[in-house]
Formats: structure tokens, sequence, C-alpha cells
């Protein structure tokens, strides 16, 4: 058999050995000090070690063997059993290393841990593009460690990890702080919707207003993030000063309002770019059919260009929704809340188990995030224009 | 009727369109032709309002264009426009009932409409109504171009280069049968080209224009044999003669042609033969199969093995056709004769190139 070797797949192999050799497990003797890494050998025992091994191994094998789908759904499936065997390992291990402990002892998962996660969505990955005409055999390599990994959180199968007990002793705080994020990025997105679709719009039918929207939005889009913070904080608080009603808006230098306003900012540059390529590009002959046969001007925007130009509008909506996710963090410096509240605290305590309670949350929000807009974008797709793919 | 007085379209420093006047009877096929730039797409463009014009009246059965809305005018007016201008994201059927919704047809009447047009431009409902655009051929898209236009049943049709962007078999095809719609439907039609033959094949009335101007608006026959300027003169070009021929239908040049079945023996076959140069062989429902002369038949076999077989295709010219057609056939094989088959392939008659010829020097005259 003519053997074709994935190089993807080949390096998530690899990477996953290697991460064989980290330190897995961090024994803390409390949750601020540093404490002493224990490879997978040192906590879990060399029987998983070895099974872990002759997983990856079979997996390297498999990278060199060939490129038949058959392969491919096997790489995927071995991939998730590394990580559910992982996360089983992780939760347990860390249970058995307690009970041995001093009384304020943390586990904390190490580099080697998150290598293994890396490495197996590495292959999961590497797998799900050999499998794209069996959307079953896809969905399933993608989604089963994600719901393992999900029902086990639930059952407190991580409760002993640093991690679950910095997330317990603050659960209901998470919960706040969570809803606070979502709000942080759902609103400027929705509101940089609006303001870029209309931009957007008038961008492209007006030669006049096209170069300085963009020249704003370009600029705009250059200012760090941190530093359109600080632009903000002085401009709002005298207005505020000045205008006391914004103050009962909530529109003040700190709190969430700056917060909201600069990432309302950054959402436009994609939005309105998104919108003024999609309109034009819609083809004039087909704009002019529309007019000859009888349309008004509004039936051929909502009939037309509307339905044409929407999964790249979504696209744009969907890069802005990203970035908001992510630069949302930086409202808590400000008293703005969010998740990036825990990263702040655990950075001013020194405690690293409580940075991951905020940034491992906004990661998964980002995916999710990004899932739902693509979902949407495939979904506003027309039928016509994706036909002739297939 | 429609009907262009004196009318002026005017862009800052230059005159695209300059005091033009046309008049086009019901039912009458006008085609505007001319140079790149001479106005033509303006014109027709000014028809249903996409254009303006800066001075001057366009009125259409009496009514004056500009005091109706635009929109409404419009859809009463089909049109047809060279880059097709389909809605990718709609379905086939969808594009046609384009203007049939946007005058609130009942749904069940839409479909109706929907298959009946599919149909009529030759394309079969149950497998194109629901393809989109980009499952289309250029011919088809154009084809279904064309349904649209017509969706509404407008008394006036305006197209703009409709079979301009196909190769040129296709386009000829297409030609024919708009032609065979056009002779059932008598809509009154406005075409812009830029290709002279198409002008000749399908207009009752040509308008030539140059730099904005009507330099010669005649019967195609007339400005052939009496081109009004040089400038008409120069565009008809040399081969007058030969653009002529494709005016003229062959139904009354085709002369009874002598054939056998191809299951006659032999031997009558050669005797049936006796002094005629060659005899089409056909089968038993009349479907030409080829030809039998004395190179090629042999005594000791049957007709079939003797016969010099046909792809029809190749030779035989199909009722319908232009005498331009069939001299081209003619030419290109290096026959005197040619046979003529109706649309199902049936032996009909034949033509001769002397019959051809005469033809030519009938209206030298």
């Amino acid at each position: 058999m003519a053997a074709r070797r994935d190089s993807v797949a080949i390096t998530g192999s690899v990477l996953g050995l290697a991460s064989l050799l980290f330190a897995w497990l961090t024994l803390k003797p409390n949750r601020l000090l540093s404490g002493t890494g224990l490879e997978l050998w040192n906590s879990a025992g060399w029987d998983d070690t070895v099974i872990i091994l002759v997983l990856w191994s079979v997996c390297l094998g498999l990278s060199f063997a060939g490129n038949k789908r058959l392969h491919a759904f096997v790489l995927g499936v071995l991939a998730n059993v590394i990580l559910i065997y992982t996360f089983v390992l992780a939760g347990h291990t860390a249970g058995n290393l307690l009970q041995t402990a001093p009384q304020f002892a943390r586990i904390s998962l190490g580099a080697g841990f998150w290598l293994t996660i890396a490495a197996a969505y590495i292959l999961i990955h590497a797998s799900r593009r050999r499998l794209q005409d069996v959307r079953i055999w896809q969905g399933f390599i993608t989604w089963s460690a994600l719901i393992a990994f999900v029902v086990m959180l639930l059952a407190g199968c991580f409760d002993d990890l640093a991690i679950m007990q910095e997330y317990n002793a603050r659960s209901d705080r998470f919960e706040q702080e969570f809803f606070q994020h979502i709000r942080l990025f759902v609103q400027p997105v929705a509101i940089g919707t609006i303001i870029g679709v209309l931009l957007g719009i008038w961008a492209a039918r007006s030669r006049i207003a096209e170069h300085p929207i963009f020249f704003t939005t370009n600029i705009v889009q250059t200012i760090p993030g941190l530093a359109l913070l600080g632009l903000l904080l002085p401009i709002l608080s005298a207005l505020a000063d000045d205008y006391p009603i914004l103050e009962d808006w909530g529109i003040r230098g700190v709190g969430p309002a700056p917060a909201i306003i600069a990432l309302t900012i950054y959402s436009l540059l994609p939005i309105v770019r998104n919108t003024f390529v999609a309109l034009r590009q819609v083809d004039p002959a087909v704009i002019n059919a529309g007019v000859g046969m009888g349309m008004s001007r509004f039936q051929v925007f909502y009939s037309i260009e509307v339905p044409l130009s929407a999964p790249l509008v979504l696209e744009g909506i969907r890069i802005a929704a990203i970035v908001a996710v992510g630069l949302a963090i930086l409202a808590a410096l400000i008293g703005g809340g969010g998740l990036g509240f825990f990263v702040m605290e655990g950075f001013n305590q020194g405690a690293s188990d409580l940075i991951l309670v905020g940034a491992i949350p906004i990661v998964v929000l980002a995916f999710v995030v990004d899932a739902a807009m693509r979902l949407a974008g495939r979904l506003a797709t027309p039928k016509g224009i994706a036909a002739g793919e297939s | 009727m429609i009907r262009i007085e004196n009318v002026t379209k005017r862009y800052s420093e230059t005159i695209a369109v300059d005091d033009l006047s046309l008049e086009v009877d019901d039912g009458k096929v006008c085609v505007l032709i001319g140079p790149s730039g001479c106005g033509k797409t303006t014109t027709l463009r000014m028809i249903n309002r996409l254009i303006e014009p800066t001075s001057g009246h366009i009125y259409i059965d009496g009514k004056e264009t500009r005091q109706m809305k635009p929109e409404k005018l419009r859809r009463y007016i089909g049109y047809a426009i060279q880059s097709v201008g389909l809605f990718p994201h709609m379905t086939v059927a969808a594009n046609i009932a384009v203007v049939p919704k946007l005058l609130h047809w009942k749904r069940q009447r839409i479909s109706d409409r929907v298959e009946e047009l599919l149909t009529l431009v030759g394309l079969d409902p149950t497998e194109y109504a629901r393809k989109y655009p980009n499952q289309l051929s250029g011919g088809e898209a154009q084809r279904i171009g064309v349904a649209r236009a017509l969706a509404a049943d407008p008394p006036v049709l305006l197209m703009d280069e409709p079979f301009g962007a196909v190769d040129p078999l296709t386009r000829e095809r297409l030609q024919a049968q708009f032609a065979r719609i056009q002779q059932d439907l008598k809509k009154t039609v406005i075409l812009v080209t830029h290709d002279l033959d198409e002008a000749i094949r399908l207009a009752d009335q040509i308008a030539i224009m140059n730099s904005g101007k009507l330099v010669q608006y005649d019967t195609p026959e007339i400005i052939l044999s009496k081109p009004a300027s040089k400038f008409v003169h120069d565009f008809v070009g040399t081969d007058r003669a030969l653009k002529r021929l494709s005016r003229i239908n062959i139904e009354g040049y085709i002369k009874p042609a002598s054939s056998i079945n191809v299951r006659t023996p032999i031997q009558e076959a050669v005797s049936s033969l006796g002094k005629l140069l060659y005899l089409w062989v056909v089968d038993d429902h009349e479907y030409l199969l080829g030809w039998l002369d004395r190179r090629s038949i042999n005594k000791s076999t049957s007709v079939e093995r003797s016969m010099v077989s046909t792809d029809l295709s190749d030779m035989a010219v199909r009722s319908g056709s232009t005498l331009r057609e069939a001299l081209s056939r003619m030419l290109g094989l290096g026959f005197k004769f040619v046979p003529v088959v109706d649309e199902s392939g049936r032996l009909i008659g034949e033509l001769s190139l002397k019959d051809i010829e005469a033809a030519t020097s009938e209206f030298e005259k």
C-alpha cells in the first residue's frame, strides 16, 4: 500500500509523546506557593504511563500508515480515548495524592497535561480534515471527548484539582462574572452590528462617505485596547461630571460603560468592512435586472442584496465577536467585571489556578461563539450559492 | 406601439443620443445596431426609464412613459440583458416568478406560468424549475433570462444583446428559437445587438445608429439593397448578397427528392438509380440514413452496405432554415445538393445550388 504521511498527525503524535517528558501534575504546599512537578509515572504510576505511551505510538504509526478514511477515523477515536483517559487520570490521581499530602496542599495541572490536550486536538483536527465527507464520523470525533469532559465536570470528578477548588470557593462570584462577561461582549457586538452595518451600507452606496468611514475605523482599530480604555477614562468622567444624567445611565470613567464603548468601537471595523465588501461584490447585472424588471429600491435591497451579502456580513460579526470575547478581559481592569476579574485577581495573588478559572471559560466561550457564528453563516448562505459546489 | 420622439440624452459634455425619433409597430421586432458607443443601449434603457432622457418624449401605446411610475412601467416591459442577471440565490422557477410576484399574481397562476414558459423556451420544467442559476449552462441561463422577461406576458420586450454571451452555435439555436417564439407571441420587441447577422435574421426593422444619431431605419431587405449612406454601406459590408440569403426561408425552394427504402433489394436499387446521380436512402419511417451513388453502389451486397451513411447534423438542412445556411452546408461539403429534413429527421425534399444561385440573381435585378 502506498503510504502517505500526514504531517499534521505526525506533529500531534510527536507532541503527545513529548508531553510525557513534562511534569503532569504539580503538588503545591498551599495555593500560592510554587510546587514540585510530578511526571506521569511519578503521579499516576508506570502502568498508566505505558498505556498512554502505547496509545501515542499507535497514533504515530497511523500517521505514517496511509490516507484511508478508516485510518483517519481510528486516529480520531484514539485521540478521544487519550483525552478521556487523561481526564480520568487527572481527577483520580489528584484525589490519591491529596490523601497523603498535608492539609493545605493543592494539585495543579502541569505542562504535560496541557500539552497532551493540545496534541490530542491536533490529531482530532488532522482526522476531521480527512473525514470531511462523513459528517457523522466527524461529529463523533469532535464531540465525544468534550461531552465526556462536561459529564465528568458536573459529576465532580475534578473536584480535587486546585482549579476546581478555586472555582468552588467562588462559584457564586463566578456565575455573576460569567454572565457579566457575556454582557460585555454581546452588547458591544450588538451595538457594533447595528452601527457597523449602517456605516457599511453607507460606504458602499456613497463614494464620498467611503473614504472617511474607513479612515476612521482603521485608525481606531490600530489603537491598542488598553490605551483606548485609558483614553476613554478621562473623557467619560469629564462628560459624567458635566452631565450628571449620564452618570445615572452608568456612563462614567470606570465600570462597564467605557469597556462596552471601547469594545463597540473595536467591533466596527470588521463589520463595516465585510458589509461594504459584501454589497460591492453583488453582481451589478443582477441589480440591473432587478431594477429593470420593476423592483423598487427597497425590494432590490431586501430581496437581492440582503440575502446575497448576509454570509459575509455574518462573517464580519463573527470576527468582531471573537475579538470582543478576548478583549472583554480588559474590562476587569477598570472595574467592569467579567471573567477578567479572576485573571486579574489571580495575577495579583500569584495564584495561577485562579487565573485559569477566568482564562479557560474565556477560551471555551470563544470557541462556542465561533462555532455558533459559523453555523449561522452556513444557514444564511443562500442555497444557490452553495449548490454549484456540491 | 412604441414611439420615440426627438429624444436626446446628454452627459455633461458628450451627447449619447442625439434627437432620435423612431416608431415600432405592434408585434414587430426592431433591432438597434451600430458600433459600440453609438447610443443603442442608452436608447433601450431610456424606454424603461433606467436612464431618463434629457429631452424628448417616449410613448408606449400612446401613453407617455414619463407619466408613469418607473417601477410600474417596468413591470409591463419585459427586460432581458446580455449578462442575464439571474438571481443566484433563487431557483429558476423563482427567477421567472419575480415579475408575476411583483404584480401579486396568485400562487397557482404563477406556477402554471413558470411551467408554461419553461416549456416555451424548450427546457423541461420538472428538471429545471428547481435548479439554481449556477447549475445552468450559458445557453440555458439565457433562455431562462428570456423566459423571465416574458413572465408577466408584457406587450413590450426590451432585449440588450440577449444572445451575446454564448458560443456561436448556441447563439444560432437561441436566435432560431426566439424567432419561432416571436412568431407565436407577436410581442413588440426592441433588441440591441452589434451582430449584423443577428439583426438581419431577427429584425422586421433595423435601426442603424452612429454617434447618437439614427442613420437609417428600414427593413433588412432595403438596408441591404439600398444603404442610405456610405456609413451604412460600409457597416453592412461587401457580402450583402450573402446576408440577404439569410433573410430567405428555404421553404419556397425545396424540391421533391428521389429516395429509396434501405431494405430495397440491391438489383432494384441499381435500376432505380438508372441515370440519376444519386438516391437518398431512408428507413421505413422516412428517416434519412444516407445516400447511394454510382461509385458507392456494389451489386454484390445490400443497399445498407453500399450506401454512404451520413451524420444528419453534418449534412441535412432542417426545415425552417435559411438559404444562407443551406448554401454554407453545400460549400462546406462540396455538394450541389443537400437533403432537407423536418424537425424529427424525416426526409422532406432537397435543395440545389442552382436554385440558390437563381434566388441571388433574382434580387440583384
